[in-house]
């Protein structure tokens, strides 16, 4: 158990600076959903599952939902920050 | 420029961490709490609320104010959103997804919808509460508008709908708040009614009514955040 919880810190830190460091915001919206996914299993195994249920509820489904939504309309739309200008 | 950046970056951050850890050396040892108030809440909180679950006998009954102004907080957000989305452009096609998805998640999403219920009313026996159960509800009016396009979600649970149980749920806490006045105490004091003995779904007085309301107002609030960050994306051609 002991060992199981260094390794999900190790991959907790990994998957926070894979989250900030990559140019493609899709792929950072993915490996913050993953880090929600790692912070829950380490609540769970610190015997807190109260907040386990509340971080995996919105960090990995409510938090993934909104930036995605965000994302496509700032891609997509009329006023797009990222259109090329013409 | 961007040396001298990262330079001062870093001496922000290591003055912030060393500062964290000065600060984390002030915390008193652990042994120090043994005739505090979380050891008062540990022996006694069964007896003096009827909760199995600690957490929620401290979030819906000793500190149940501070659960009034977080659901403020939520409320606040809500309406500020409301207010900086509300305007009507983009017209951008929203079908859903693939038959398969729209198939599986018609089956799926009842046992969601009863996994969100179950969370919310056995919120004072077993991990959980209003808050979790609260955000699945609202996790279910997500899944309508990404599975099945926005104008499913729009026809199905109408903004009034989600509206109404938002504001509902609000009211019905402070409600549930002056009734403690009502039945001489102080202002959400768990008065112990319908106690049907530790450990039974209706018990611990007025915490599963607290739960209930919270869950219904937390589910519509985020509802409508989400709903009014994508109410741009529908058909053109269809007016609301």
């Amino acid at each position: 158990m002991v060992i199981l919880k260094y390794l999900l810190l190790i991959f907790l830190i990994m998957t926070a600076f894979l989250a900030i460091n990559f140019k493609e915001v899709l792929v950072s919206i993915i490996f913050l959903s993953i880090f929600s996914i790692i912070l829950t299993t380490l609540y769970l195994i610190h015997n807190a599952p109260d907040v386990a249920l509340a971080e995996a509820v919105i960090g990995a489904g409510l938090n993934t939902a909104i930036f995605m939504s965000v994302i496509s309309q700032v891609r997509e739309g009329k006023n797009s920050i990222f259109r090329e200008d013409d | 420029m961007s040396r001298t950046k990262h330079v001062i970056t870093v001496i922000v951050l290591s003055l912030l961490g060393v500062t964290m850890l000065v600060a984390l050396n002030k915390i008193p040892n652990q042994f120090e709490y043994a005739n505090s108030i979380s050891q008062h809440i540990v022996n006694n909180a069964v007896k003096e609320t009827g909760s199995l679950n600690f957490v929620t006998a401290i979030l819906y009954d000793y500190r149940a104010y501070d659960s009034l102004g977080e659901s403020t907080i939520i409320f606040g957000a809500v309406s500020g959103i409301v207010l900086l989305l509300s305007r009507k452009t983009l017209p951008v096609s929203s079908h859903g997804l693939s038959f398969i998805v729209k198939r599986t998640f018609g089956m799926l999403t009842p046992f969601i919808f009863l996994f969100s219920i179950y969370i919310i009313t056995h919120g004072h026996l077993s991990p959980g509460g209003g808050f979790q159960g609260g955000v699945i509800l609202g996790a279910i009016s997500i899944i309508f508008s990404i599975v099945y396009g926005s104008e499913f979600d729009y026809k199905r649970y109408t903004p009034t709908t989600k509206t109404l149980l938002e504001t509902g749920g609000a009211l019905l806490f402070i409600g549930l708040g002056f009734l403690g006045i009502l039945f001489g105490g102080n202002f959400l004091m768990n008065m112990r009614f319908l106690n049907m003995g530790e450990g039974s779904l209706i018990s611990a007085g007025s915490i599963p009514f607290i739960n209930t309301v919270i869950g219904f107002k937390i589910g519509a609030g985020l509802a409508i955040i989400f709903y009014s960050m994508i109410q741009k994306t529908f058909k053109e051609g269809v007016d609301l």
